[in-house]
């Protein structure tokens, strides 16, 4: 998709928009905005991306505006009782699956994955996490089963800003050594600073390893 | 006599059975296939059968991704840890009105081995409270596989409830049909309402009550309700009795006292459990420690009547 989104500075348009609302997840949007650009842009038709950390539907939005598949009356529509959702959900452009609900996109992605192994058919499925997400369970059963069944086409990557609802993640709950959990569970694991031509850069060299699934920790702080 | 049959058994041949039909069907497991039988779909289509491990929560969402991909999955595991899953049925399969085929096994009292933990007394109520939600529940093993392969064949999300073995014979070559409740037996003084292994256990009491006029339906089809044969029945019946392997709180006496109310207000009386269950060597003895054997309701109603 288009590759300008890169360059794009959308970071005015977000707190414009989330100004209305009192900064509804704001944070959680913020950082979750570079990754999204270089995912959109990284994105082919047949690929599909989750957003499993639904809290930052707001980025998702703006993101959707600059590639006008949403007006600006839209997008200032946001959480209004007919407008969008303050979470994705199922029939927005590209979403594939609501969230708003953590912990679920990554096994979600695995279904998709082994559907699209059956078919034959070559597509990426992104997923993007954040890192206070991982403090569910089900994140880690999902971490088995991507891995278990060798699907290098699932790419994961995490919104690590270093921050969840309440606190740091590290005093609310320990996430480090991150990189190192992913690899003990089977996957090729990244670390990468949290800058959108970054981010696309690296997707791009994952395309060429085969047989596990990928990790990429975008670090807001590096 | 009563011809004995069992419902996984009737589970794992039946898919089987779609499975040759209809290639987008795969079976998604939580390492209880030998148990739930649907090592037999393992067997025939090894390529479309998928080892999930002992995650019920990565189970539900992974085969909400299969449904999302235009696949028909069927997750199956023990209905008191498929539990476990409800959230994630609830915001993902129930919200997003995905094509997730859920069976949940070992319901009721059938796992009696196992005690109060396996016994699953309040997935009716779970399920049947979310919306897109279907609930089905068998009574035999021939309404197994034919209710199963119409959920099959029909969009959108459903529940179906079976127990383990205990299955008698309540059934020929009936034509079932979902959404469509069966009267089995007329009759005037009291109406049983039943669904899943309470059907045969309901024509019994019937069978041992016969100086009373006992009417018997069987409604496998818990969401939607079949109100109309409800309110058919309930016009003629002096009482109405509903019976259930599972909490009389919000389950199928709960869905029948909530219609009666308000279309037709009338005295329901719900046999069911009130409490978790326990461990025993047999089911038939926990079916009548808990009042649900044909003597124990057929003891009640002749003190109600």
């Amino acid at each position: 998709m288009s590759e300008s989104l890169v360059n794009s500075s959308l970071d005015n348009k977000l707190r414009e928009m989330l100004s209305e609302v009192r900064n509804f997840h704001l944070g959680s949007s913020v950082t979750c905005l570079e990754i999204l650009k270089a995912v959109m842009a990284k994105k082919r038709e047949r690929d599909v991306v989750i957003l499993s950390k639904g809290h930052s539907a707001p980025a998702f939005y703006v993101i959707l505006s600059e590639l006008g598949l949403l007006s600006g009356e839209e997008l200032k529509s946001f959480a209004d009782l007919n407008g969008l959702p303050s979470h994705v959900i199922r029939g927005l452009p590209f979403i594939e699956v609501s969230s708003g609900s953590l912990g679920q996109g990554l096994s979600v992605a695995n279904g998709i994955a082994l559907a699209s192994r059956i078919e034959g058919e070559e597509r990426n499925i992104y997923v993007i996490l954040g890192d206070g997400e991982l403090d569910e369970g089900q994140i880690w059963e999902a971490a088995m089963s991507s891995s278990h069944y060798r699907l290098d086409n699932v790419v994961a990557i995490v919104d690590r800003n270093f921050r969840q609802l309440t606190g740091k993640t590290e005093e609310i709950m320990s996430k480090e050594p991150l990189v190192d959990k992913w690899k003990a569970f089977g996957w090729e694991a990244f670390e990468v600073e949290n800058k959108a031509e970054k981010i696309l850069k690296l997707l791009y060299e994952l395309d060429r390893i085969k047989g596990r699934p990928k990790v990429v920790i975008a670090s807001w702080k590096m | 006599m009563p011809v004995f049959e069992s419902f996984r058994e009737a589970f794992g041949r039946a898919l089987v059975e779609i499975g040759e039909k209809n290639e987008d069907v795969v079976v998604l497991d939580a390492d209880v296939k030998d148990s739930t039988k649907t090592i037999y779909f393992e067997k025939a289509f090894p390529d479309r059968f998928f080892q999930m491990g002992i995650s019920e929560q990565d189970l539900i969402s992974t085969a909400a991704g299969f449904a999302i991909a235009g696949k028909i999955p069927v997750a199956s595991a023990f209905a008191a840890f498929m539990m476990r899953a409800w959230e994630q049925i609830r915001n993902t399969v129930a919200r997003d009105n995905l094509n997730v085929k859920i069976v949940a096994t070992h319901s009721g009292f059938s796992d009696f081995m196992d005690g109060s933990s396996h016994q699953s007394l309040e997935d009716i109520a779970l399920m049947r409270v979310l919306p897109n939600m279907h609930v089905i529940v068998p009574a035999d093993a021939h309404a197994t596989g034919i209710l199963l392969s119409q959920m099959i064949e029909r969009e959108g999300p459903f529940y179906m409830r079976l127990g383990r073995d205990y299955a008698v014979k309540v059934y020929d070559e009936e034509e079932l049909k979902i959404g469509n409740a069966e009267i089995l037996k007329e009759g005037e003084d009291v109406f049983l309402l039943a669904c899943g292994p309470m059907v045969s256990v309901a024509l019994e009491v019937a069978e041992k009550l016969k100086d009373l006029s006992i009417g018997v339906a069987d409604f496998h089809t818990i969401k939607p309700f079949d109100e109309e044969t409800l309110l058919k029945i309930a016009r003629k019946a002096n009482l109405i009795i509903t019976l259930e392997e599972h909490s009389i709180f919000g389950g199928f006496g709960g869905a029948v006292a909530e219609i009666l109310s308000e279309n037709m207000p009338r005295r329901v009386i719900r046999i069911g459990t009130r409490d978790f269950g326990k461990s025993s060597r047999d089911y038939l003895t926990l079916l009548d420690f808990y009042g649900l054997s044909s003597d124990k309701i057929a003891r009640k109603i002749v003190e109600v009547v």
